[in-house]
């Protein structure tokens, strides 16, 4: 990992849950109170802004949230609105928006946030409120809202006179009234629709808008959804504000967005494009235990290791004496079975327990196996343990056996038993020595012979060992494959094995014909057994998965050695060529994904609490351009404003209108959603590449829109003309009741031509 | 600050915002009337009583033109149904499921859309059941029970 300590640290962003505010909402000293003096109000679904209109700014901005808090100890419920809902944490985390969705649902909230807006606002009322009020509504709203609206506007509150209006239009004509720009469009991000409205000599042609069903709160929660499903392990949960403030801070509108993600998950664009997000945590330190504590451990530790070691040897003595004697016992017999006819063989056998002749066979098979590898255990643990003295001891101990039973005590036919086990584990003792020294001698045969050729001919050795290598690397990719095949209850391998027992299972013998057939139990020419894989077959992997392991790991430690003598010896083979290469963090989509342009430690605690943001960064914006994303069957807002320039207000694809040309040059971005960054210039880029070159474009977007749509509507009351004719009077609601409408240039109109 | 101090601090912040009973802001007759029980209903069942109220509109308008020669059929204007932005004419680019990366391979078990052998290696096929849906969910491809 030598290389990957040369990297700089990446920079990391730590994100934190919303602190709390500290001052409660301000109670606003109007002066001198005047009732003729207009308020107005912006109930956005994120934010409610209210305040007087001869303000250049609202007086109140606060979160269009509701808390009912029930205070057990003085049985009281109390009611936290705006900014009071964030003074405590239990009350914020209780607090709800009166909104579904872009729609109100809950009026009894709202009665409640307008009574406080109006509270706050200072205003002095009479038997309800007495000035005048402006208020938004939504693009097209429906009809039950609007009924609502007056009723509690006109009925609860009392107010005399009441103009609606739509907050993007508000926003349109705050920021172009003062150009003579009469034609234009408008792209309202907000925070639970995205509408886009064309604007013809100042006036909207509401009958060609569109409306997409994604906003801003639709991108936190994708985002939301889409990191969770990133780190599922991640240890602890973030906030919905903690995913606002990412997609606020850390996402962007991609330029040419295909292009992007084409060459995003790179090394060297990660590297400024990733942004890593760290969650606060309290990092848990191991107590540390005293010196004397941990000595006295370990001691504990080494006397029950021993005492459990011992025991252990006890019990696999006695079985290696019950092996040893069976062997010997079944070799004989084997040697007696030689040369036999098959009838008698198989009768003798299956009085001995035996199926077959192969069931024999596997048998043996793996008792001589069990038993080197005892016996080599054995033998490594003696040396380990005594010095060759205590064998010459133990000669002389055997003085019994030899006597039969009959002319010794009972006390010593228990000690003659007891010498006989004690002899046995010598002989195999014994052999197990002789047995290692021989593989000593052969293997130091081997090496010498290995060494001679490599110093002969060290390109035909590189070639042998090469060979091998590929060899043993591919067996190795066989066996992992296989056993993942095998994981999977429909692979083809688990079926054939499937097969294969149910063919077993069968009861019905096999028809005459293949019975004279050769078979695996008569055929002259089977070798199995011969080779040493053959009985790979017996160790099943779906039943017996430590074996498979334990060869696998066996078949590691060989590669990692012929990789060792390869790297000692071939020039040409280097550190990254080796096995443990072959995986490489920065090849691997997945790990750039993941864990950035970084190797990950996941031991660390810090990048435990970490995530990445790259892909995510340009997905979640991406979805106004491409609702599909997000699950939407709508157009994007690229597409659709393609479709208004170069199809509606008089234009052909081939030939522009004038009014398309002017609007183009006139496009609008509102809405606090349109705050993400580079979404004007993207907005650029695809009007450009919709247009006829060379057509002139302006995408224009205020330094904070999400106080346009309110600016808005305090300029529009400062034009007498324009907001006379907006207001509807508390008598022409009585007189012309809910159903009414009063259209304006900036507002809704009627829903049926 | 303690939790008792906090406890009253909170107490007296929504004390300063209790409004008298009744409310000097709202129509003394309103009040007297009996309280108002609103039905509070879901965003979903309000769209679906808009579209109600459109169609009934529209219907009697019909058949007070069969009747009547010279009444007017009303033609939707601007409702909540006919500003939605229609199905995109586009075809629907593929990404990943799971990076966001192009997609061009689809799991035949589930569906998944990813990038490369090696998201199906390590993602897509050990997925535990349910993780398919709720990766499929974002882009509203999954299954919906009814």
């Amino acid at each position: 990992m030598s290389r990957d300590s040369s990297l700089p640290l990446l920079k990391i962003y730590t994100v934190e849950d919303l602190p709390l505010n500290t001052d409660p909402e301000p109670f606003i000293d109007v002066g001198e109170y005047d009732i003729n003096r207009p308020i107005a109000i912006d109930f956005g679904s994120y934010n409610v802004r209210a305040g007087y209109t001869d303000l250049s700014d609202p007086n109140l901005v606060f979160p269009t949230r509701l808390t009912r808090h029930r205070d057990r100890k003085v049985a009281k419920t109390f009611t936290f609105i705006g900014n009071n809902t964030r003074l405590d944490q239990t009350v914020r985390s209780q607090s709800k928006t009166p909104f579904d969705g872009s729609i109100i649902t809950n009026w009894d909230y709202v009665e409640d946030i307008m009574e406080y807006t109006f509270h706050h606002l200072g205003v002095k009322p009479n038997n309800g409120v007495q000035n005048p009020l402006i208020i938004n509504e939504r693009l097209a709203c429906l009809q039950s809202q609007r009924q609502n609206w007056y009723q509690i506007l006109f009925e609860t509150f009392n107010l005399p006179k009441v103009a609606f209006g739509i907050d993007s239009l508000f926003s349109f004509y705050y920021n172009t009234q003062a150009s003579n720009k009469s034609n234009g469009v408008v792209i309202n991000c907000s925070h639970e629709e995205t509408d886009i409205i064309p604007i013809v000599e100042s006036q909207p042609i509401l009958g060609e808008c569109k409306r997409i069903n994604w906003g801003g709160r639709h991108s936190v929660e994708f985002l939301s959804d889409i990191l969770t499903l990133k780190y599922p392990y991640f240890p602890s949960k973030l906030s919905s504000f903690q995913y606002e403030y990412m997609y606020h801070n850390f996402c962007y509108t991609s330029s040419n967005y295909s292009k992007e993600l084409e060459n995003l998950l790179s090394l060297d664009v990660l590297e400024d494009k990733n942004i890593v997000i760290e969650v606060p945590f309290t990092e848990i330190l191991q107590p540390k235990k005293s010196e004397e504590e941990l000595k006295r451990q370990a001691e504990k530790r080494k006397e029950t290791g021993k005492r459990l070691q011992e025991q252990a040897k006890q019990r696999r003595m006695e079985r290696l004496v019950q092996k040893t004697e069976e062997y010997e016992y079944f070799s004989h017999v084997r040697e007696q079975l030689i040369g036999q006819p098959k009838k008698t063989v198989l009768s003798v056998l299956q009085n001995a327990g035996f199926d077959d002749e192969a069931d024999f066979k596997k048998y043996m098979y793996n008792l001589e196996k069990s038993l080197k590898r005892a016996q080599l255990l054995e033998a490594d643990e003696h040396d380990d343990n005594n010095n060759d003295g205590d064998d010459d001891n133990n000669q002389n101990k055997f003085d019994l056996i030899d006597i039969p039973d009959s002319e010794l005590t009972e006390d010593q036919i228990k000690e003659k038993r007891k010498q006989r086990f004690l002899k046995a584990s010598y002989d195999a003792r014994q052999k197990a020595k002789e047995e290692k020294a021989r593989i000593a001698k052969l293997e130091e045969e081997a090496r010498i012979k290995d060494q001679e050729w490599r110093e002969t001919n060290l390109n035909s050795w590189i070639k042998d060992k090469r060979n091998k290598l590929n060899a043993l690397i591919k067996k190795r990719k066989d066996k992992l494959k296989l056993r993942d095949e095998m994981k999977d209850r429909k692979s083809q391998v688990a079926q054939k094995r499937m097969q294969n027992l149910a063919n077993l299972a069968e009861d019905s013998p096999r028809s005459k014909r293949n019975r004279h057939q050769a078979s695996i139990d008569n055929d002259p020419n089977d070798t199995f057994g011969a080779n040493d894989e053959d009985w790979d077959v017996y160790n099943d992997i779906t039943q017996n998965p430590e074996a498979f392991d334990e060869l696998l790991e066996e078949e590691y430690k060989e590669i990692v050695e012929l990789e060792g003598k390869l790297l000692e010896y071939d020039p040409n083979f280097t550190e990254e060529d080796t096995l443990d290469a072959q995986y490489d963090w920065r090849n691997s989509v997945y790990h750039l994904f993941l864990r950035g342009p970084r190797p990950h430690d996941s031991e660390d605690p810090h990048q435990q609490h970490q995530m990445h943001l790259n892909v995510e960064r340009i997905r979640v914006p991406e979805i106004l351009f491409e609702p599909t994303i997000g699950g939407q069957d709508q157009a994007g807002i690229a597409e659709l404003c393609e479709t208004m320039v170069t199809k509606k207000f008089g234009s052909k694809p081939s030939q522009l209108s004038e009014t398309a040309l002017q609007m183009c040059k006139n496009v609008w971005l509102t809405g606090g959603n349109s705050q993400i960054p580079n979404l004007r210039q993207r907005i650029v880029n695809e009007f450009t590449s919709f247009l006829p070159s060379g057509t002139p474009i302006g995408v224009y977007i205020s330094k904070n829109p999400s106080l346009d749509s309110w600016r808005g509507m305090s300029k529009f009351a400062q034009d007498e003309k324009l907001l006379n004719e907006a207001m509807i009077t508390r008598k022409e609601y009585e007189e012309y009741g809910p159903d009414y409408i009063k259209e304006h240039k900036l507002g809704n109109c009627k829903y049926f031509e | 600050m303690s939790s008792e101090a906090r406890l009253e601090y909170l107490r007296s912040i929504a004390t300063a915002n209790v409004i008298d009973s009744p409310s000097p802001y709202k129509s003394q007759k309103h009040q007297i009337k009996k309280k108002v029980n609103r039905r509070n209903k879901a965003a979903r069942q309000l769209i679906s009583d808009e579209q109600k109220r459109i169609n009934g509109l529209l219907e009697a308008s019909v058949s007070e033109e069969n009747t009547q020669e010279t009444c007017k059929r009303l033609v939707p204007k601007v409702t909540y149904f006919n500003i939605n932005a229609p199905p995109s004419m586009k075809p629907p680019k593929k990404y990943c499921d799971i990076t966001g990366l192009n997609g061009p391979y689809t799991s035949p078990t589930n569906n998944i859309r990813y990038h490369n052998s090696e998201i199906y290696q390590l993602i897509v096929k050990p997925m535990a059941p349910g993780t398919d849906q709720e990766y499929l969910k974002l882009r509203g491809a999954n299954f919906v029970l009814k």
